[in-house]
């Protein structure tokens, strides 16, 4: 009998262990050859002078040291940092909105609604609409003139600054929903009981803001923070391309928006733009492994 | 007195900040829809103006008639529905593993898959295209649906590995001493306990992919499997001007993300405050 039970126990635990090896495997396929080779296969021939076809000899540290030396890269970074302006812009007002539904004024369910409702719009489609509102005779210089504080017209897509405050615009106004729903979800781990007690005792709603709400709610604005960094390094690329193409000249081009020009425009060698796909990923991998130590650190709070 | 007095502002004031924030979200998708009932001279004439008399709904008839925008609706919506389904039916045994069944070295993969979560589409993008090229799946769905579960694999592991930790081990050993195998597991346990989750993946990538411009623009070049959002932007491309028309396309577009989101908006904004995905 005790026999008969060790031998059932065995076989079903082997049982499970082959079941969750295969449960694993359609995962293990796509992410080797969907992003595990890939990665590989880019940092090796950002060492060569890869054509995309037969050509690809080892150039060594040249792509880099070009990179480095002779490209539009330090403009590129630029407008990668530029453009990081606005995540505290995102954060400031994703945090008025989150404060403020968070006080359940009435009608917050549709007002949460409304400011979430950029996300699920296409890229392409706020892009263009933002084009069309920026441009030369669009709706933004109609009325600033017809309310007289511009008295000629603004080429805001045509000049350098002016465009990447466009974008910084844009994606501002894209994520603050964002950013009010990644606050609020941490301020729902806020027991009432606090909270209210603080009203009961008279604290005023800056008090109750800074006092109580923003310091509860610190590992999401981090998280926020680090999110949208990442996402403003490696996601904005439909908005460029809807907005101002990357241009005029490489004005408003970010490093991934580089990549994509060179992968279409010049074939001839790709081993460049695999180049500039490893320091974007270098940027990437530091904004994870600070967001990891935040997490931890967090954790350790925790306990 | 004063205080009382301050207790009625206050709501008022926020509720009058909320309402001029919600304006400049709603305005532009006013502004987008009303311009694109009017004719180009109507829009010439002034674009602030309401739609009114004879509404031009000729952009709207020439979207469907010439444009045949439903035809790139259809790639657009098979392209999403794949990638759903086989982001679940991949996502759902593994992370079944990874929550319950807990093999040897079941924490080396889980943070493997995750860890790759990260990698920018630009990285992976180029090495994807010659290998989809060598195999002839570039201009083919395939291209598109496989790029997608590399990419949101890990993060629909994240999300369904936390949703069915949170089923409790008592149930899945009851059903195991009743005699559920796998797969009857799966189908009883383990798929309506997650419900949550797996319904906050089917809505969440189906507007990530509905919407999406990079991937599908890089790897279908055929006119004639273009998803809605590449045709757009292309023709988004040629505006000189006068955008009525391609407001009436971009309107249409928006309508199979708008109609998800009225309906399930509760799940996308849990699953959002839960810190799962951007």
């Amino acid at each position: 009998m005790e026999n008969i039970l060790k031998r059932n126990k065995k076989s079903k635990r082997r049982f499970t262990v082959s079941d969750a090896i295969l449960s694993v495997i359609p995962l293990l396929i796509v992410i080797s050859f969907m992003r595990i080779y890939p990665v590989l296969e880019t940092v090796y021939r950002s060492f060569t002078n890869w054509n995309g076809l037969y050509r690809s000899d080892w150039v060594g540290l040249r792509n880099y040291i070009e990179m480095f030396a002779n490209s539009p890269f330090w403009l590129l970074l630029r407008n990668n940092l530029v453009l990081l302006i606005s995540v505290p812009l995102q954060v400031i007002f994703g945090l008025l909105v989150a404060v403020l539904l968070y006080e359940e004024i009435r009608g917050w369910r549709f007002f949460r609604v409304v400011f979430f409702f950029p996300q699920i719009m296409s890229a392409v489609t706020i892009g263009f609409l933002f084009r069309v509102a920026f441009g030369l005779d669009g709706p933004v210089n109609m009325a600033l003139q017809k309310v007289g504080l511009i008295s000629h017209l603004i080429d805001w897509l045509g000049n350098g600054p002016t465009a990447l405050f466009v974008l910084v615009f844009v994606l501002t106004w894209f994520s603050i929903g964002w950013q009010a729903i990644v606050m609020l979800g941490g301020m729902s781990k806020i027991p009432p009981s606090v909270f209210d007690a603080a009203k009961i005792d008279g604290a005023n709603f800056w008090q109750r803001t800074f006092r109580i709400v923003v310091p509860m709610i610190t590992r999401n604005i981090e998280y926020g923070v680090i999110m949208s960094m990442v996402w403003t390094f490696t996601s904005i690329f439909p908005f460029i391309y809807s907005i101002t193409w990357g241009g005029p000249g490489y004005e408003t081009t970010t490093i991934d928006y580089m990549i994509y020009i060179k992968f279409y425009q010049s074939s001839s060698n790709l081993g460049f733009a695999c180049t500039l796909a490893v320091v974007l990923m270098i940027i990437i991998f530091i904004f994870t492994v600070t967001e990891m130590r935040f997490s931890n650190k967090a954790a350790e709070w925790e306990d | 007195m004063k205080q009382s007095a301050i207790k009625r502002v206050v709501p008022f004031l926020i509720f009058l900040i909320l309402l001029l924030f919600s304006i400049s979200f709603l305005y532009p998708v006013f502004f987008m829809i009303n311009n694109s009932l009017k004719s180009s001279t109507a829009y010439l004439k002034s674009p602030f103006s309401l739609a009114s008399g004879n509404l031009a709904w000729d952009n709207y008839a020439t979207m469907i008639s010439q444009f045949q925008i439903f035809d790139l609706f259809k790639n657009s919506f098979l392209i999403s529905v794949f990638t759903i389904i086989f982001l679940l039916i991949i996502g759902i045994v593994a992370s079944y593993a990874f929550a319950k069944l807990k093999f040897k070295g079941h924490n080396i993969v889980f943070i493997l898959t995750i860890s790759t979560m990260f990698i920018p589409a630009q990285v992976t993008m180029i090495p994807l295209y010659m290998l989809f090229s060598k195999i002839h799946l570039v201009d083919t769905y395939w291209s598109v649906i496989l790029s997608y579960l590399g990419i949101f694999l890990p993060e629909v592991i994240l999300l369904l590995t936390a949703t069915f930790r949170g089923i409790p081990d008592e149930i899945i050993e009851a059903a195991k001493v009743d005699g559920a195998g796998y797969f009857n597991m799966l189908r009883y346990i383990i798929v309506p306990m997650g419900r949550a989750g797996i319904m906050l993946c089917i809505i969440f990538y189906f507007i990530v992919t509905w919407n999406d411009l990079f991937i599908p623009m890089v790897f279908l070049q055929n006119m004639k499997l273009r998803t809605v959002m590449v045709a757009l932007s292309a023709l988004a491309s040629r505006y000189r001007g006068d955008p009525t028309f391609q407001f009436a396309g971009l309107v249409l577009a928006a309508i199979p993300a708008i109609l998800v989101y009225a309906f399930f908006q509760q799940y996308i904004i849990k699953g959002l405050s839960a810190g799962a995905i951007k």
